[in-house]
């Protein structure tokens, strides 16, 4: 007996959207670093620029580069109202920008690994907020 | 039977509220952190005002004083009603993810 099977094309992300359609180029030097990853520089942006609280959110995740804190510090060191914090976590969380440590309660938070690779992307945000 | 030349001014108008919101959060943001990518998002969502505005403005001078525009307009005006509730639903959407 005859199966006809179709093969459906697989389309990835990285061939519907070319790697360099969302990079930004550096508006005065013409440069771009070729390293980054442009779409993650994308979400960044958007997540921090883009959004209510995006500046805290980005203050989040500088405190997070030097070490795992959980939320509670996080409120203390950035003088927030605990919820705040919780909530702010939990949308980075689920943009996979940062992880829990362990499952339990009070686990401290630390970066992932894309955002690990993409460091220098939240420097140069955090360069822009400066200390406003 | 719906009048549809209504029905898209009140989309508008929603339009127009859910951008003013949209514009304030953008340009919060935009007194923190000052940059290309906020000020487009700024530029962007106040161009989308404009063009809410204008159909404002359509609908309050030109259809509303002259009664043969009327009846043309009122031909299309199932059209223009589909476009604006498709960007209401659309600015919704931004709006969530915004504010979230």
């Amino acid at each position: 007996m005859f199966v006809f099977t179709v093969n459906f094309p697989i389309f990835s992300f990285s061939t519907i959207i070319p790697r360099n359609v969302f990079c930004f180029i550096d508006s005065f030097t013409g440069k771009n670093d070729s390293k980054l990853d442009p779409r993650f520089k994308m979400i960044l942006w958007s997540i921090i620029a883009g959004t209510r609280g995006g500046v805290n959110r980005a203050k989040i995740l500088n405190l997070l580069v030097n070490m795992p804190l959980n939320a509670n510090k996080i409120a203390t060191i950035l003088n927030l109202d605990h919820k705040t914090v919780i909530h702010h976590v939990n949308i980075l969380t689920k943009n996979e920008l940062i992880i829990k440590e362990e499952k339990n309660y009070a686990a401290s938070y630390k970066l992932t690994q894309i955002m690990k690779d993409n460091q220098i992307v939240l420097t140069e945000i955090m360069e822009k907020i400066g200390t406003k | 039977m719906i009048d549809f030349m209504i029905a898209a001014v009140i989309a508008a108008l929603a339009n127009i509220v859910l951008l003013v919101i949209t514009v304030a959060t953008y340009v919060q943001n935009m007194r923190l952190i000052r940059s290309y990518y906020t000020l487009g998002l700024v530029l962007v969502a106040t161009l989308l005002m404009i063009q809410n505005v204008v159909i404002v403005i359509f609908w309050a001078t030109l259809y509303m004083h002259n009664s043969d525009l009327m009846k043309s307009a009122d031909m299309v005006a199932h059209y223009l009603f589909a476009i604006n509730i498709v960007q209401t639903a659309g600015l919704s959407i931004l709006l969530w993810i915004t504010r979230r």
